[in-house]
């Protein structure tokens, strides 16, 4: 999902999702740059995302991947079950709390 | 899934799968990529180019690993290593070529075998005739107090039942074969046909190929519309295909009728063994003055076959409760005709040739099939121990798989891969070997010019069998092997060092031989009480001599004769015949024995009282001249044969055989008493003679009682000329057919053949030869399988012992107590293959029991006999490996690996 949301603000290669989750997450959540790959690729073979070699802004190919539209149907679908889980853990917090 | 995640998806597994190498460079650019982009930051952060590269490298992590796990991600990983498998197992076998010929060969004779047979069944039984929606078609039959089944209905109970049953069938047909002489351009040509009722073509939903069909309204008995449908064959045939013939006007039977439509080529009639050639109107048989003594509101003349369309939603069940109503009502109705009727309704598939209570032609079809299958088993356990031998030989090539990191599930993937291909190449030359065998079975030699069809072609259905029996087969002679190759550890594996460990036994492979040996000889019992119900058949008394005899059948009625012109055209045509040199006697008669005619009535005889709760004797009977008897080689045991002076005006007069004789006027001279027939009435029919039994249709059973009348009395048109040559009787058929064109000279002669050509019909020898052939050659090909099993368990043993003998050898053991120790073996596994094989065969003897005559299906001299033959030839085949070990020498053996 959190793929799904970088990739849903622009398109991107992945050197720059790297870059960008580590800039978002800070040092909470921790990928290892290999691992993003088979990330993606299975992202990729779902469909939820598409691929595409273009070049970079220093003039090299890279492959950039971008949100389709079934990976925004997906991308919609998660954060509502996240929104909905969340809710749920954070009541349930709450609830030991008081 | 949703259709369109297919548009993104679909072109990514094809390029996965396709462009397999571009998806790995595209795969690492982008890794390399990352990479440098990474090194290019470590750099900028001030790290030297070397350190900055290595340390974007651990930061990565395991390069490959991740390239791996992105591959994982394609999902065509199942298909990539399939096509992975099958390119290696082709590999294997192209190596192995030996082996694989062999092992095709085995595979092909057994599907083959099982292709051809399936092919037949499914022309018998499966393949649903050309015709609208061919399940709802029904057959109906009839019994009378519980008698014996019959096909045929009257013409008034075929109005009744089609007025009485329209609740359930949406259309009822009639339909009379028959046959007559359809003359073109001045040449006549006899042909089959049918008359049918006017709703035949529109019932069955068939559309004409050119011209059209009978309109309903020509269907009706009581009027005479000259139209003729030709069939698709004879079309072609006897009139080129010309399409110009829609619409002229022929002779059928004399007749002017004029053709109105073609049939499509693929539909042959009802009747699936004949070839429909002409379709009639019903009401034209009124022209056809053959045997026809019966006006069609006679209750009790039945000829007319009923074929019912069952409604949309009936079930057979329901048709059959409908008709129980219909019947007791018809019996209630005409006791005098109908009493104790009961219909029945049969699926049109179920009832070919023609509905049988029995179902034997189930019985014979599920006969052949599991002999068939049993020689397929047979050639799946030789396939299984020639794989089992192989994966032994491959243990170092399994070890070291294991050992690379094969899983157990992949080795078995891929050595299952291996025998399914082998299964499908040796299916391949299964279909080639069954498209052999469908073609000799469909020209078998009939012994009639009738168009009889026998159409085994091979269709969708057979291809479809035998590719299961290939895919079932490589399955399960892989399985074992493959369970086995994949289960020893690598440890041991690489231990042993490909060293064949001394005096392995395999149990497994043994117990596989012995079910072959025993397969086998059940194969042969089958087949050796077939050749001998065969035997005894060919050798049983017919009860008259069918050498150095001519049959030539005619029929005057083709080119129009009447009763008083076909009388005469006969009566000189035997003058001129007999006056033939070479000739000896010649008779005309309506039936010929094991032919395709007969005449059926049921008789009438004053004092005898029919037992309560059974039909009227229904009697065989023929028409023959004066002489018949003489020509036949039939003694006359009493009374006098017929002469000139039994015309149709005097007294009518019969000659009846012992049988009737016996049942009728047990104890007493037959000779003077009269009776009476149905289909004469009126007529009351004196016996003058009485002569010996013969066979007249089948070869089995006991002989039925049978009843001659004077030509002259009883006229039939259609009639076969029979002449006892002095010499081999074809030498006088051109001065035969001379004499015949000198009395009439477009009179068409229907049918030449010898006597003895003559009872290789379906009801005379030819089902016996047929079934004992095909089990005879089942019963070979499972005997050489079954010894090739043996042969090859036993030199396996003696190479995996050659150490162990060796040694023998070394500490001085004679070379016969070699010879015992490898031969004990075979022995063993013989005769425990012996008794399972006699005990197979005692569990299907009473299938077998129902397609045998005059021999016991227990019969102890074809059960030892067979059992005798095969241990012999198996000890053979365990003697020669045998011999061969006794004769290692000891320092070659020792050296052996």
């Amino acid at each position: 999902m959190l793929l799904l949301k970088i990739l849903a603000l622009e398109p991107m290669n992945g050197y720059a999702i790297s870059l960008r989750l580590k800039q978002v997450s800070g040092d909470v959540l921790r990928v290892s740059d290999g691992s993003l790959y088979p990330a993606l690729h299975k992202l990729e073979q779902e469909g939820w995302i598409t691929a595409e070699w273009k070049p970079t802004e220093n003039n090299r190919h890279a492959k950039f991947y971008s949100l389709t539209r079934l990976g925004r149907g997906q991308l919609d679908k998660e954060s509502a079950n996240w929104a909905r889980l969340s809710a749920a853990i954070s009541q349930v917090v709450k609830l030991e709390e008081a | 899934m949703h259709p369109s995640h297919w548009l993104y998806t679909l072109p990514l597994r094809l390029r996965s799968l396709f462009r397999r190498e571009a998806a790995e460079q595209d795969l690492s650019d982008e890794l390399q990529y990352h990479l440098e982009q990474k090194t290019h930051e470590y750099i900028a952060g001030g790290l030297s180019p070397e350190e900055a590269r290595r340390k974007a490298t651990r930061e990565f992590g395991g390069l490959e690993l991740h390239k791996e796990q992105c591959r994982d991600t394609r999902r065509v990983r199942l298909i990539e290593t399939t096509l992975q498998d099958i390119r290696f197992g082709f590999r294997m076998l192209y190596k192995n070529l030996g082996f694989t010929a062999i092992a095709i060969l085995t595979l092909g004779l057994g599907i083959g075998a099982n292709t051809a047979i399936f092919s037949m069944v499914n022309s018998f039984l499966l393949r649903p005739l050309p015709i609208k929606d061919p399940e709802q078609l029904a057959v109906l039959g009839m019994q009378l107090k519980k008698g014996a089944l019959q096909t045929s209905f009257s013409y008034p109970e075929f109005q009744d039942l089609q007025e009485q049953s329209s609740s359930v069938f949406s259309d009822v047909i009639a339909e009379q074969l028959s046959e007559g002489g359809l003359t073109i351009n001045g040449k006549t040509e006899p042909m089959i046909v049918f008359y049918v009722s006017g709703n035949f073509f529109s019932a069955l939903g068939v559309q004409p190929l050119l011209g059209r069909f009978l309109l309903p309204s020509e269907g009706a008995i009581t009027t005479l519309n000259p139209v003729i449908v030709l069939g698709y064959s004879f079309w072609q045939t006897r009139c080129g295909g010309d399409p110009s013939i829609i619409g002229k006007t022929v002779l059928y039977n004399g007749h002017p009728v004029t053709v109105v439509g073609i049939m499509p080529k693929e539909f042959h009639g009802l009747y699936s063994l004949a070839d429909m050639q002409g379709y009639l109107p019903l009401g034209m048989q009124q022209v056809d003055s053959s045997y026809q003594p019966h006006t069609p509101t006679d209750r009790g003349s039945r000829s007319a076959f009923i074929y019912a369309r069952l409604r949309q939603g009936v079930t057979f069940a329901q048709a059959q409760s409908a008709l129980d109503v219909i019947s007791d009502r018809l019996a209630k109705e005409n006791p005098k005709t109908e009493e104790g009727m009961t219909i029945s309704v049969f699926p049109e598939r179920l009832s070919r040739p023609q509905p049988d209570l029995d179902r034997s032609l189930l019985k014979v079809a599920t006969l052949f099939l599991i002999l068939a299958a049993l020689v397929l088993v047979l050639a799946c356990v030789n396939i299984a121990n020639f794989l089992l031998v192989r994966a032994t030989a491959r243990r170092r090539e399994m070890a070291i798989r294991t050992a690379l990191g094969g899983t157990r599930l992949r080795l078995i993937r891929q050595l299952l891969t291996e025998s399914v291909l082998l299964a499908l190449c040796g299916g391949v030359a299964g279909i080639l070997f069954g498209l052999a065998g469908s073609n000799a079975l469909s020209s078998l030699p009939l012994a009639t010019t009738l168009p009889v069809l026998l159409d085994f072609h091979l269709d969708w259905r057979v291809f479809g069998y035998a590719f299961a029996a290939a895919l079932l087969t490589g399955l399960i002679v892989g399985i074992v092997p493959a369970l086995r190759a994949s289960r020893r550890s690598v440890i041991e594996s690489i231990r042993d060092g490909g060293r064949t460990m001394t005096g392995s036994r395999s149990p497994l492979r043994t117990v596989l031989v012995v079910a072959q040996v025993g397969g086998s000889l059940m194969l042969l019992i089958v087949a050796g009480l077939m050749m001998r119900s065969l035997n005894y058949a060919k050798r049983s008394d017919l009860g008259f001599e069918p050498r150095q005899l001519l049959n030539l059948t005619l029929d005057p009625n083709d080119i129009g004769y009447g009763k008083q012109q076909g009388l005469e055209f006969y009566k000189q045509l035997l003058e001129r015949v007999q006056a033939v040199p070479g000739v000896e006697s010649a008779s005309v008669a309506f039936s010929v024995p094991m032919g395709y005619y007969s005449y059926f009535d049921s008789v009438g005889v004053p004092g005898y009282e029919v037992p309560s709760g059974e039909a009227p004797p229904n009697v065989g009977f023929n028409v023959i001249t004066p002489g018949y008897f003489h020509t036949m080689r039939i003694s006359l045991l009493e009374g006098r044969d017929f002469t000139e002076s039994d015309v149709e005006t005097s007294q009518w007069v019969a000659v009846v055989n012992e049988a009737m004789a016996r049942k009728f006027w047990a104890g007493q001279s037959a000779i003077g008493h009269e009776f009476h027939m149905a289909g004469l009435s009126g007529h009351s029919l004196r016996i003058v003679g009485v002569v010996k039994n013969s066979r007249t249709n089948g070869l089995t059973g006991p002989i039925r009682e049978y009843i001659y009348f004077p030509f002259a009395q009883q006229y039939s048109s259609l009639a076969t000329l029979q002449v006892r040559t002095t010499f081999a009787p074809d030498t006088v058929t051109p001065s035969i057919r001379e004499r015949i064109a000198s009395l009439a000279s477009t009179m068409p002669i229907f049918d030449v053949h010898t006597m003895l050509q003559g009872l290789y019909t379906l009801n005379g020898f030819l089902l016996y030869e047929l079934a004992a052939a095909l089990a005879g050659i089942l019963g070979s090909l499972g005997l050489i399988l079954a010894l090739v099993g043996v042969f090859g368990v036993v030199s396996f043993t003696v190479s995996q012992r050659t150490n162990e003998i060796g040694i023998r050898l070394a500490m001085g053991a004679a070379q016969s107590s070699i010879l015992r120790l490898i031969l004990r073996q075979g022995v063993w596994i013989i005769s425990a293959g012996l008794a399972s094989g006699i005990l197979l065969a005692l569990a299907i003897s009473r299938l077998v029991g129902n397609f045998i005559s005059g021999v016991s299906p227990y019969d102890p001299l074809t059960y030892i006999g067979v059992s005798a033959i095969l241990c012999a030839v198996a000890l053979l085949a365990c003697y020669v490996p045998a011999r061969r070990a006794a004769r290692v020498d000891p320092m070659v053996a020792l050296r052996y690996e």
